[in-house]
């Protein structure tokens, strides 16, 4: 509603990764950081979509 | 005396005559339907006439309509409107009187007007939209948004229908393989239980609303059915200001009810309605995507320019080594030869200024000497011009006392001895 959940979160974190990309804002090892937040992103967003509640329980509680 | 009295039969005659005579001709009449049933194909109404002020109806008849005109009739009806005739709508009729000895009185039905019924119910409509809008809750329900992860739904429903089933099989699968959580809030979906029962659902999605994050209420396709119960003000004031994004999917093909006005988003079948929902997924996919393939070509590109970037640095590095070492050695080269050539002028300046020198030197020693030898000749002369023997030749004589020379007689006393030097020979005297 009014606030944002937590992957609407995520995919705003997303694009803000991408804008700073393509204004090259970041070096190397700050490129390297984003990119595997990005990749952790990317998964919790899309394993949202395509499990069940219970697979993303077992996966968390896997980790 | 009593009159002789009638049959009833006869009475009842006496009516049907006098009823056919008045009325020779079918009249049009605006009523409002308080039930309508059909049996056996045959139409059987009741009319009423509502005053203003009271519930309480000022006129009431019963009307029906046989089977061969109703046969036509409906269909005209129901294809105009979109409905089937029901209670509570108003609706104009052509009747005849009939009364029937042993039936008694009604009207019979011989055409009916749709448009009559349909200015009706557009009117009420129009009233509810007013409401709406003068509340200022028409559009609301439009400024929200249905979220990205529109996975919980609440869906209202017949338990029974057709509707929610097809509902949730679609979602199920989906051919993204998208997940779905949908929860079923049972209500009847036509007639007059509509209102009651979705607000009674609502208000139990609302008191637990943190679980969900959209409304559905969807009923099956099929025939056209009645769906007067969705043109409410309560209803529609319930979903406008209900705070989840309502879609709504109640299957009119026609004149949008007012529900499907004011809900966020209206499609048409519940099909359409989980098609949406698997769009909007969709959708969000696909940005998830683009977002990721934005990141790889981003990055591999950066990897790329670095590596560049590395790459011509240290191709460069050999040729300016490289550079750098020759332009030293070029130095280094320069500054040697520099060397050996001041050295090698330096000591030939040197050398020709120790040539010069030496050259020089026999001349001024010469010169020298002679200079001397001329100055010793010259000293030898005048020493030899001052030589006492020439004195002595010219005839002069030297006269010395004591060995010393006298120049003055005073400084003689008689009796000294002294000697007189001349040329030839020496004088040895006694002063007197």
């Amino acid at each position: 509603m009014a606030t944002e959940t937590k992957y609407e979160n995520a995919i705003r974190q997303l694009e803000d990764i991408v804008e700073k990309l393509e204004n090259n804002e970041l070096d190397i090892d700050e490129m390297s950081k984003q990119l595997k937040k990005a990749q952790q992103l990317i998964k919790l967003c899309k394993d949202r979509l395509t499990k069940t509640d219970a697979e993303i329980q077992k996966i968390l509680s896997d980790e | 005396m009593p009159q002789k009295a009638l049959t009833l039969y006869e009475l009842n005659s006496l009516v049907r005559e006098v009823i056919e005579s008045t009325f020779d001709h079918a009249y049009w009449v605006e009523a409002e339907l308080s039930e309508a049933r059909e049996v056996r194909g045959h139409c059987y109404m009741e009319l009423i006439q509502k005053d203003l002020f009271s519930p309480t109806p000022v006129a009431r008849a019963s009307a029906k309509c046989w089977k061969t005109s109703w046969s036509k009739l409906r269909p005209k009806f129901e294809s105009v409107t979109g409905q089937p005739l029901h209670a509570g709508m108003k609706v104009l009729l052509l009747v005849e009187p009939n009364f029937h000895e042993a039936f008694g009185f009604s009207w019979i039905v011989q055409d009916i007007d749709p448009t009559y019924t349909m200015g009706d119910m557009a009117r009420k409509r129009q009233e509810i939209i007013h409401q709406l809008k003068a509340e200022g809750v028409f559009d609301i329900q439009k400024e929200l948004q249905i979220p990205s992860f529109a996975q919980r739904l609440a869906v209202i429903s017949s338990e029974n229908a057709a509707g929610y089933g097809d509902f949730c099989s679609q979602l199920e699968h989906n051919d993204y393989g998208f997940k779905f959580y949908p929860t079923l809030f049972p209500a009847i979906m036509q007639g007059e239980q509509v209102e009651p029962t979705i607000i009674a659902s609502l208000n139990q999605i609302n008191r637990q609303i943190h679980r969900f994050d959209v409304v559905v209420i969807i009923r099956g396709g099929g025939a056209t059915a009645d769906m007067s119960g969705f043109d409410t003000l309560a209803l529609a004031e319930n979903v406008a200001n209900f705070p989840l994004p309502v879609i709504t999917g109640i299957g009119h093909d026609r004149d949008e009810s007012v529900l499907d006005m004011i809900s966020n988003t209206r499609v048409k079948t519940p099909t359409a309605a989980a098609a949406l929902l698997i769009d909007n997924l969709a959708n969000v996919w696909k940005h998830i995507e683009n977002l990721q393939n934005s990141i790889t070509t981003q990055v591999t590109q950066h990897m790329i320019q670095e590596q560049s970037r590395l790459d011509r640095c240290s191709e460069r590095i050999p040729l300016l080594f490289s550079m750098v070492k020759t332009r030293q050695e070029a130095r280094l080269e320069r500054l040697s030869s520099q060397i050996t050539n001041n050295t090698k002028s330096h000591l030939s300046a040197q050398q020709q200024r120790l040539l010069l020198i030496t050259t020089g030197i026999r001349p001024l020693i010469e010169r020298g000497m002679l200079n001397e030898r001329h100055r010793l000749d010259q000293l030898s002369i005048r020493l030899n011009a001052v030589d006492p023997k020439l004195l002595l030749k010219r005839g002069y004589s030297i006269t010395t006392l004591q060995g010393k020379t006298v120049r003055d007689p005073s400084q003689l006393q008689p009796g000294d001895e002294i000697e007189t030097r001349l040329e030839h020979g020496t004088i040895h005297s006694i002063v007197k």
